[in-house]
């Protein structure tokens, strides 16, 4: 079709007409294009349409409600065309109906709207678990770090009421009461060190020049009272100095010794290895039985994982090894892990040996 | 970023004062390349494209700061208080006129006159005041309908092969539809804010002498909303001229410009 410059149309084909259901004599000379647009098209037709005309002489596919006589509309995509015909500006206009392509644009803008929707409510629910876990780890620290005051009366009143007065049955229950305290007081210290690798910056080491075969040694004897009826063996290849924290390697000795007792075959012994190269201070444990399931495997040094076979109670969160891997991570060492039937179950511990001179 | 690359400022002309040209909903700073060299030979002219519009940077776009009109007024006053060399005058087409007056009313002393081009104070009719603003709530919501199956049509390009090869070289480029091509999320924002806005009550403040200059035939400000605003802002002069349209500054530059040159010397600037 062809209009003039304020679009009053000057020419229409049949099919145009049909499509807004009234007759070329009712159209030429007397609509103008826009006043055949929804009022939402008669604004964008003069903010965006006739500017760009005017600026850039033609316009391409600017989709437009055309308003039937009955009052459907029949979208359109409209191009035009601006030049001189006999001294007057005219437009030609070139228009397709798009009912197709606005059904599939406006289900492409629906989806999108659902996609935009579903991101937002996801994002939400991550952030709102995300605090949850933060809060249930921060609370956990603070009841643990108070729960140790109580302990600690507990066991030295226990401690006290020891010796002069006391019946053997008192004795026992108070030996009881012992072993208990103690108990407690190692999970604690584990939850603590569980939220300060967590929520602080890492586990806190203090690097110091030590022998490990002295410091190993000293663990292995501690263990052994604290698990007569286990034999543990300690072998070490080289003797050395290096540099770590005594207390916390004396920590990740005993979690691998005790992770081997809770499950490895009950009457096999438990070996206990060190070495030290120029560069490298290795501790392996090592313990028979079933091996580890290998689904169990990938997630072993996570928080709260434990073994299939619960054992006596000897064990209850399951922080164990994940304080293992925080130790070793905190020296910038590692531990790795193989399991397997015929050759039992061997952690690993390797940290550097030098880490300060090291890092110079 | 500085205030020149957030607004895509263009600066030309010299002269004793400066003039500010603001486009409005739709296009960018194109919309005065007939208009604006006509004042470069005896003003410094600024051109720039609002945040959101054109070739501004869209990475400045905040939609907190520019959900009210208010926004682009602050950085109006930005951009006048980096570039204004002696007396300013801010020259608004459409919704920027209202920006330009809400900017004076903060910062009165930085301008020194106010041309409005197809200006209106509120585009929506308030059958409690009996003001006629030309549109309806539903018309509006039929424009986000209208601007929405526009974001998708623009990005393919049939019309070459429909239209025939046109004889202008640079069609091919401009056949994109560049100039009023925005980002779809802040063109619907910008057309809530333009549309929906009511600034009625800030008339009556503005004390600079203001000229407003209108087509007899314009679907978007129709002479009746001139009319109010010639009587309700203090110290102003309307100007019609017979023209069809929304943009005298594209379809009758010149009668715009003599129309502006006149208020001007009246005002002695």
């Amino acid at each position: 079709m062809q209009t003039d410059a304020h679009g009053l149309i000057r020419r229409v084909n049949h099919l145009f007409c049909k499509w807004v259901g009234q007759d070329a004599t009712e159209l030429i000379g007397k609509r103008k294009i826009q006043e055949l647009f929804t009022m939402g098209g008669r604004i964008f037709h003069q903010t965006h349409w006739v500017p760009l005309m005017q600026m850039q002489h033609s316009v391409s596919e600017v989709k437009f409600d055309l308003v039937k006589k009955d009052g459907n509309t029949v979208p359109i995509v409209l191009n035009g065309i601006c030049h001189e015909q006999d001294g007057a500006i005219v437009h030609d206009l070139a228009a397709f109906v798009a009912r197709d392509r606005d059904l599939y644009e406006r289900e492409i803008l629906a989806t999108g709207k659902r996609l935009a929707e579903v991101a937002a409510t996801t994002a939400r629910l991550e952030e709102a678990a995300k605090d949850r876990a933060l809060f249930a780890e921060q609370m956990l620290g603070i009841v643990s770090h108070d729960l140790r005051n109580p302990l600690a009366v507990v066991e030295m009143s226990a401690l006290g009421l020891l010796g002069a007065g006391v019946t053997p049955e008192q004795t026992v229950a108070l030996e009881r009461i012992g072993r208990a305290t103690e108990r407690a007081s190692r999970l604690i210290r584990e939850l603590l060190d569980f939220t300060q690798a967590r929520i602080g910056s890492g586990l806190a080491v203090q690097l110091k020049p030590v022998n490990l075969t002295v410091v190993i040694n000293e663990c292995v004897d501690e263990l052994r009272q604290a698990f007569p009826e286990t034999v543990l063996r300690y072998s070490c290849e080289d003797d050395g100095q290096c540099e770590a924290d005594a207390d916390r390697l004396i920590q990740l000795v005993g979690n691998l010794v005790t992770n081997a007792i809770a499950y490895g075959a009950p009457d096999r012994a438990i070996t206990i290895a060190s070495s030290i190269t120029a560069d490298t201070c290795t501790i392996s444990v090592h313990n028979e039985g079933q091996p580890i399931p290998p689904l169990l495997l990938a997630e072993l040094f996570q928080p709260m994982t434990r073994g299939h076979q619960g054992p006596d109670g000897k064990r209850s969160v399951g922080l164990g090894l994940y304080i293992v891997r925080e130790i070793a991570k905190a020296h910038h060492g590692q531990v790795s892990v193989i399991s397997t039937v015929d050759e039992g179950t061997m952690f690993t511990v390797h940290l550097p040996r030098f880490l300060a001179t090291q890092e110079i | 970023m500085t205030v020149a690359q957030r607004s895509n400022v263009h600066v030309s002309g010299q002269g004793s004062a400066t003039m500010f040209f603001a486009h409005g909903f739709g296009c960018d700073q194109n919309m005065f390349r007939f208009l604006a060299p006509q004042f470069a030979d005896r003003y410094k002219v600024v051109l720039f494209d609002l945040v959101g519009s054109g070739a501004s940077d869209l990475r400045a776009y905040d939609p907190d700061k520019y959900n009210s009109l208010q926004g682009y007024a602050d950085d109006v006053l930005e951009i006048v208080k980096e570039f204004s060399e002696g007396p300013a005058i801010f020259v608004g087409h459409s919704v920027s006129a209202m920006i330009g007056m809400l900017a004076t009313l903060k910062e009165p002393r930085l301008f020194a006159a106010q041309i409005m081009i197809g200006p209106s104070p509120c585009y929506i009719n308030d059958s409690e005041t009996n003001y006629v603003g030309g549109f309806t709530q539903e018309d509006i919501d039929s424009l986000l309908d209208t601007l929405e199956g526009n974001y998708l049509g623009w990005s393919s390009n049939m019309a070459p092969a429909i239209m025939g090869a046109p004889d202008q070289p640079e069609l091919a480029e401009e056949l994109t539809n560049s100039f009023c091509r925005t980002d779809p999320t802040i063109a619907k924002q910008f057309a809530h804010v333009t549309f929906l806005s009511d600034t009625r009550a800030e008339l009556l403040q503005l004390a600079a002498p203001t000229l407003i200059l209108q087509n007899s035939d314009d679907l978007i400000a129709p002479v009746t909303v001139g009319e109010y605003m010639q009587a309700t802002l203090p110290n102003s002069t309307l100007v019609i001229i017979d023209n069809v349209g929304h943009c005298p500054h594209l379809s009758a530059p010149s009668q715009s410009a003599d129309a502006m040159n006149a208020f001007l010397r009246k005002e002695g600037l």
